[in-house]
């Protein structure tokens, strides 16, 4: 187990809500080139984990967190998430991906949905085309909305919904991929194909996948995560 | 059982007619400012009345000086108000840290139980005199002095209907746009402000109604000049104020009668407020 | 570019919030360094003995008594005219007008909550010339007909809190009364309004600090610089908020002045009693709900 393959470490980390403690003591590390499965029964905590992560958890009034949340940087060493300046979240959620259990789709078209995050970084009209159209492919969903780019993304159905929100979290390229229940709403045959897509982009970086169906995400991770109520056991 | 239910039926009509009571006055209103404005909107003279200045004395009655006073007045408020009050709305809402968010919170409402009369009481020997030394013209009592207090009477209208509207959209939407690296600022331009709209064009129209409306703040601080104003250092009356200052020694006079129209154009124009918002309302997204 | 005008435009908010704090700071400021000091018995009861004046055996001139009981007794009119009529279309507009009835009440009382009070102001006084002209010459603006155009003013705060009180009653809740055999009108009475009394009850102080602190509709509807206390309901009668700007306009000496910022001590202290007093109950509401 070299030291130098780690991406993210989680130490000792508490997350109090008002002041009950709904994750108690949770000690995790993700790999480079590895998929990390993290399972337990709905309730338990996962979704509030990944906020955690990402300082979401920040946006939640009540919410508090404890321990520490370290990130790799390739040049800098670590960084510790939990130290960060309001001005360095942004760059820290490119960097670490999050989608969500429940697709959040913006209020706007199909297009705009996906190329948001790159007209944020300022890129130019002909960058953003190429991109958007690149992950809407990677995910399977292409040639179901290449006619109708600028309609509502609310007309979409759930699991066209996961997926737009899945493309449009890839088009950053984030070096880690957190995923919350990432097929709940696909069928199985979608399902199979997405799995086969996180395969493929564990090759190149961290990806953590939450899911209270123990065998689907067993059968692709690496590593498995058990949150049981507010303790954590790993194996 | 039979009682049982008659005295069902007796308290469900009681209720009724308190219903029906209350809910005509706004129409009784109407009706009574309407009648009462008959003898000015039958003469023909309308056009002339809406158009003209008012000196009485002469057997001038026109009540333009009043809605020009009206719309200086109101219009420069709601000018000061809507970016502050937005503005405001949007600190509370996404932007202070929590405990200040709260203070303000908490005091915008407070401001809306102080009492209109007390606003410009205290204006009147504070601000006014700041005025007549700061611009060294006239007495201070001007557009610009009463616009400027009436603004700190609306902003709590404004402020609070903004943040309600800004709190309308999901806050999956904000953790969507965050969670793609948008910074709190760019949230708020690209997916909150565009979510809100409906909420701040009411917040604005409900604040230019109040603005309007008002009556204490422009009778107190703007001087009440019956004259087209130059500069807005000049003093001005509104209709709210022109009402107000009528003396109703001889209820038969045409120039009491006048008060009525200046009445009807208020309450016709609070009327189509709310009609607008309710068309706002009913627009698809 | 962009991170600059970012920056600017978080710099103006923060600049909104510290305005906010900063006019009504000196506001209040201002008022209690100029107010406090003439606060006094003097203040209200002028040369009179306090004990006589309140027994009403003793006329108080050149004090704000007579505007302090006529402010109370021209808001507690009001308010018994506003609340049965104003509650009771609440709960029908609540509990068993349809969706077309509704709206069309709504309607009507939003134009009505929007109306500007000197034309609610306008109204009564024509009220009272109609009622002059028509049944006895005896009545003029009085206490009773602002009282009358208060309710008016005040009505669709009422009516407003009301339905929305009750229409926050948990649909549970709701569901529990009538299953066990209550009928609409017991389900009300044992089940709804209880629960939603709180909310209501901060409508009605909400509405009194209204009714209190309104200028412009006593104006025309009966108020009067000078009447000493009121003797009838068709009296003239004095109140606080009418004295302060009548003061403001007319004052001849500064003692005069100081009264004027007495008053607006005690007009601003009473409105923010009630204003308090209306939020506290609304969040005990909230709270209750919330447990539930």
């Amino acid at each position: 187990m070299a030291e130098d393959n780690i991406k993210m470490a989680i130490k000792d980390l508490d997350v109090y809500y008002y002041e009950r403690l709904v994750l108690k003591k949770v000690n995790m590390v993700f790999r480079n080139r590895e998929l990390t499965a993290i399972v337990g029964p709905s309730g338990c905590g996962k979704s509030t984990l990944l906020m955690a992560l990402t300082r979401l958890l920040d946006t939640v009034p009540h919410a508090r967190v404890e321990g520490s949340v370290e990130l790799r940087s390739n040049d800098q060493g670590w960084l510790n998430v939990f130290r960060l300046g309001e001005t360095d979240l942004p760059s820290l959620r490119r960097r670490v991906g999050l989608i969500f259990q429940h697709p959040n789709v913006l209020n706007t078209s199909i297009f705009k949905n996906v190329a948001f995050p790159l007209r944020l970084l300022g890129l130019s009209r002909q960058e953003i085309d190429s991109n958007v159209r690149a992950a809407l492919i990677d995910v399977f969903l292409w040639d179901e909305v290449r006619d109708r780019l600028d309609s509502p993304a609310s007309e979409l159905s759930g699991g066209q919904q996961q997926r737009l929100c899945l493309a449009r979290t890839l088009v950053l390229q984030p070096e880690i991929l957190l995923l919350d229940e990432p097929t709940s709403f696909l069928d199985e045959d979608l399902a199979g194909k997405i799995e086969n897509l996180l395969i493929r982009l564990k090759e190149e970086r961290t990806v953590v996948v939450v899911s209270h169906y123990n065998d689907q995400v067993l059968r692709l991770s690496d590593r498995v995560y058990r949150l049981a109520g507010n303790q954590q056991e790993s194996n | 059982m039979i009682a049982k239910h008659n005295k069902e039926r007796a308290a469900k009509g009681a209720l009724s007619l308190a219903l029906l009571i209350a809910g005509s006055i706004s129409a009784f209103i109407f009706f009574f400012l309407l009648y009462f404005s008959l003898p000015i909107l039958s003469s023909g003279l309308i056009g002339e009345f809406l158009t003209r200045g008012w000196d009485p004395d002469r057997g001038v009655l026109g009540i333009l000086p009043m809605i020009v006073g009206t719309v200086y007045i109101a219009g420069l408020a709601v000018i000061w108000v809507t970016p502050i009050g937005i503005g405001l709305a949007a600190f509370i809402q996404l932007f202070a840290p929590k405990p200040l968010g709260r203070i303000l919170r908490w005091t915008v409402e407070f401001m809306t139980g102080i009492p209109t009369v007390v606003y410009g009481f205290a204006a009147l020997f504070f601000l006014v005199p700041a005025m007549r030394r700061i611009f060294n013209y006239g007495t201070g009592l001007s557009v610009l002095t009463a616009s400027v207090m009436l603004a700190l009477l609306v902003l709590p209208t404004v402020t609070l209907i903004a943040q309600d509207g800004l709190a309308t959209v999901p806050s999956n939407q904000v953790l969507a746009a965050f969670s793609l690296g948008a910074s709190r600022m760019e949230t708020f331009l690209h997916v909150v402000l565009p979510g809100a709209w409906r909420g701040l064009i009411s917040a604005v129209v409900l604040g230019v109604g109040r603005a309007v409306g008002d009556t204490l703040i422009a009778l107190m601080l703007a001087g009440n000049a019956v004259a087209l104003p130059d500069s807005l250092l000049d003093s001005a009356r509104t209709l709210t104020a022109h009402i107000a200052l009528v003396s109703a020694a001889d209820y038969e006079s045409l120039s009491f009668k006048a008060i009525f129209v200046c009445g009807l154009v208020l309450f016709i124009f609070a009327g189509s407020n709310i009609v607008f918002l309710r068309l706002v309302e009913k627009l698809k997204k | 570019m962009k991170l600059l005008s970012h920056r600017v435009l978080l710099a103006f908010f923060w600049l909104t919030g510290f305005l906010t704090l900063a006019s009504v700071g000196s506001l209040l400021i201002f008022l209690f360094v100029k107010g406090v000091p003439s606060l006094s018995l003097q203040l209200i009861f002028g040369g009179a003995d306090p004990f006589r004046a309140l027994l009403l055996r003793e006329r108080v001139f050149d004090g704000l008594f007579p505007a302090i009981v006529g402010t109370t007794a021209v808001v507690v009119l009001s308010v018994s005219w506003a609340i049965p009529v104003g509650i009771a279309a609440g709960i029908y507009l609540a509990e068993f007008s349809g969706q077309n009835l509704k709206k069309i009440f709504n309607f009507s009382f939003d134009i009505l909550a929007a109306t500007p009070s000197i034309v609610i102001g306008l109204f009564g006084l024509t009220v009272a010339i109609f009622l002059h002209q028509h049944f006895s010459d005896r009545i003029y603006p009085c206490l009773l007909t602002s009282s009358v155009a208060l309710a008016v003013l005040v009505l669709p705060y009422i009516v407003r809190t009301t339905q929305l009180s009750i229409d926050a009653v948990p649909h549970s809740m709701r569901a529990a009364g009538l299953s066990l055999g209550a009928s609409k009108l017991q389900n009300l009475y044992h089940v709804l309004l209880p629960s939603s009394l709180s909310g209501i009850l901060s409508g009605v102080i909400l509405a009194l600090g209204r009714a209190a602190e309104d200028t412009a509709v006593i104006m025309l509807t009966g108020v009067v610089a000078t009447a000493g206390i009121p003797g009838s309901l068709l009296a003239k009668y004095e109140a606080l908020p009418f004295y302060i700007y009548y003061i403001s306009s007319q004052y001849t000496d500064q003692k005069e002045l100081m009264t004027g910022f007495g008053a607006a001590l005690i007009l601003l202290t009473i409105c923010a009693s009630l204003f308090v007093a209306a939020h506290l109950l609304k969040n005990l509401l909230v709270h209750r709900l919330r447990k539930k």
